[in-house]
């Protein structure tokens, strides 16, 4: 995804939102600023089962454990944010 | 010393082998006449399935704790392949209950459990899997077959499923039903359907589809029209059904290999027996170096093919976690490996492998088509692929930080027993990626240093020293490819196909890793051999890397009598 291998040292919603901004920019090859926090990802063709690759990502940038259904809970970035917050603040 | 090498588990598939070796000498079950009779009559093989229910297959269906036979998945894998060395339609037909019980072992409760293993130990109750639907392809998202709740608690379920594996046959059959009328990933749900208890009318069976391979299999489908089901027949929580079937799948998709390797080996003990009765140009088939050439290929590509499907029926146990890239890898790639392995096989038998009663009553053919079925159960070569290219970002990561999950490694690639399977340790994505991959470099170290100390022939260093250099190559085409949500690019297919090899040949290196016998060594020597010929355009072998493994297969061979 991209060459980011280490967790930053503090991490809350509104950083998580902008970097899951640019790995579904990346991903569907559009600029980050055309991605709508709140469409479902399904919508940019990140199906059920890709999306489950955001989930690897996310675990290995912020070095947390995600359910992985919890991307099939909160299909959009916006509610996966929200979701993720209190992983990182646990961390 | 043979205590620290992970072998396959033997006692079933030899109790199955003498089995099926009777019925056979007697005229009778796996006879190649009356398989080949079957075939033509697109018949079911019941008594072959009912002398598999006599010899005990069932038991390896089902986990230990419930049972079951204690082995797990490799002793399935091992007693599935010795069904399919005989005759692949019956493995899959028998196989099947496998495929319909695995979603209750990984989200039912005990008494869900307990219930289904009693019925297939006890009663062989054969247990189909409906997944797939009409018109909706690999997509387990659009099925349109729909399961209400009522008030009282229970469920009435409508729609169709097919084509379905023992859909007609099968008493029970876990059907995937939509149980939110928007679908999507928490839309669905699965249900252990029991025919015997629906009421009349309620059910009805689709006709049996004529197939290309697997001709006397029961590939049907099922029709429910408001079929109550009960309560306790919801197996996970509504809306679990996607996540579930996706788990189910990672053990479903490595017991494949067994299919693969049955049938490669099949076809390479016909076409060796063939090689040593045909006498041309005053020698023997047997005798000529092309045909050497081919055999020993051959037996390289299916030695391959087993390190692959040993470590990944293993992972199961020791890398619960990492399934998602080990099932999908051994799914697309053992088929593949082993494909070849049977294109090349038939060029030697010529016009004998098309002939339907020429040698062993036209065994070849059959198990030819048969063969290319496997390539397209449990989601097709492409679509495990896709599912392996998903992961890519992650693999790429790992293989060049050369981090590796080293406990759960050892566990598969040593000789201590394996854990009992944890089905709730299956995870939907792989945290740690693929470990056996990872650790190429690693063990290429080791394997240098036991060439050195004489332990190993010198060619296994050469070829351990280039593994781990196409292992680093194919990180950086991993990591070069435009990540995607779908439809990933033909170039990404062709690096799938590359991850597939390196894995394969990642298993070889590290069973060669550990002490073995010598003859076990030149085997796996071999099997990297071929594994750096499919990795690398233009890798020579050396002309006698596949030879040792010749003489094992046409002994004896003589000189004919002029």
């Amino acid at each position: 995804m991209s060459d980011i291998t280490d967790a930053p040292a503090t991490a809350d919603a509104t950083e998580v939102r902008a970097w899951l901004r640019e790995c579904v920019a990346t991903y569907v090859r559009l600029p980050a600023e055309d991605i709508d926090e709140n469409l479902p990802l399904s919508e940019y063709g990140l199906d059920s089962v890709y999306v489950l690759s955001l989930c690897a990502d996310i675990e290995d940038r912020y070095g947390i454990e995600v359910e992985p259904t919890l991307l099939w809970d909160h299909p959009a970035i916006g509610p996966i944010s929200e979701a993720l917050a209190p992983l990182l603040a646990a961390r | 010393m043979s205590a620290d090498v992970p072998e396959w588990p033997t006692g079933l598939a030899a109790a199955l082998a003498d089995a099926m070796a009777a019925g056979a000498a007697a005229g009778g079950a796996f006879s190649t006449a009356r398989s080949a009779a079957l075939d033509a009559a697109e018949a079911f093989p019941g008594e072959e399935c009912d002398l598999l229910d006599a010899s005990g297959l069932a038991r390896a269906y089902v986990p230990e704790r419930l049972g079951g036979v204690a082995g797990g998945l490799p002793e399935l894998l091992s007693a599935l392949r010795e069904v399919a060395r005989r005759d692949v339609t019956v493995a899959v037909a028998h196989g099947k209950t496998f495929l319909g019980s695995v979603s209750t072992w990984v989200a039912g409760t005990e008494d869900q459990q307990r219930a289904l293993a009693r019925l297939v130990t006890d009663e062989n109750a054969v247990v189909a899997w409906g997944l797939t639907e009409r018109g909706m392809g690999s997509d387990l998202l659009a099925g349109n077959l729909t399961a209400t709740p009522e008030p009282d608690g229970t469920w009435r379920i409508t729609g169709e499923k097919w084509p379905i594996n023992n859909a007609t046959r099968g008493r029970l059959i876990c059907v995937l039903a939509r149980t939110d009328p928007a679908g999507g990933p928490r839309g669905f749900s699965l249900f252990l359907i029991d025919k015997s208890a629906l009421p009349e009318g309620a059910w009805e069976p689709l006709p049996k589809e004529p197939t290309h391979g697997i001709r006397g299999a029961d590939i049907s489908g099922l029709r429910l029209r408001d079929a109550p089901v009960p309560a306790d027949a919801l197996v996970g929580g509504v809306g679990d059904g996607l996540g579930i079937v996706l788990r189910a799948l990672q053990l479903t998709r490595t017991l494949c290999a067994a299919l693969s390797l049955g049938a490669g080996e099949h076809a390479l003990r016909l076409v060796a027996d063939f090689a040593v009765e045909r006498a041309l140009h005053g020698t023997r088939l047997a005798l000529l170096p092309l045909a050497r050439r081919v055999l020993g290929r051959a037996a390289a590509s299916l030695a391959l093919a087993d390190a692959a499907a040993l470590l990944g029926g293993r992972s199961a146990h020791g890398l619960p976690g990492e399934m998602s890239a080990v099932s999908a890898t051994v799914k697309a790639g053992v088929p593949w490996i082993v494909q070849q392995a049977i294109d090349d096989l038939a060029e030697l038998l010529g016009a004998r492998g098309f002939l339907t009663e020429q040698h062993a009553d036209g065994m070849f053919q059959k198990l030819e088509r048969d063969h290319r079925i496997v390539a397209v159960f449990d989601g097709s070569t492409a679509v495990n692929r896709s599912l392996l290219i998903s992961q890519f970002p992650l693999l790429a990561r790992l293989i060049r930080k050369g981090s590796y999950d080293a406990t759960g490694l050892a566990a598969v690639t040593g000789g201590a027993p394996l854990p009992e399977l944890d089905p709730a340790a299956l995870r939907l994505v792989s945290r740690t990626g693929c470990s056996i991959v990872q650790a190429v470099p690693d063990t290429a170290e080791r394997i240098t240093a036991l060439a050195a100390a004489g332990e190993l022939p010198p060619r296994a260093a050469e070829l351990a020293a280039l593994l781990a250099e196409r292992t680093g190559a194919l990180a950086d085409a991993m990591a070069e490819l435009p990540p995607t949500g779908r439809n990933a690019p033909a170039a990404a297919f062709a690096v799938a196909r590359q991850f597939e090899a390196c894995f394969a040949g990642a298993a070889a290196l590290h069973l060669l890793a550990v002490p073995c016998a010598a003859d076990r060594a030149v085997v796996l020597t071999a099997a990297l051999e071929r594994c750096l010929e499919l990795l690398v355009p233009g890798h020579q072998a050396p002309s006698d890397a596949f030879e040792p493994l010749v003489t094992p297969l046409v002994q004896p061979v003589e000189e004919p009598v002029r």
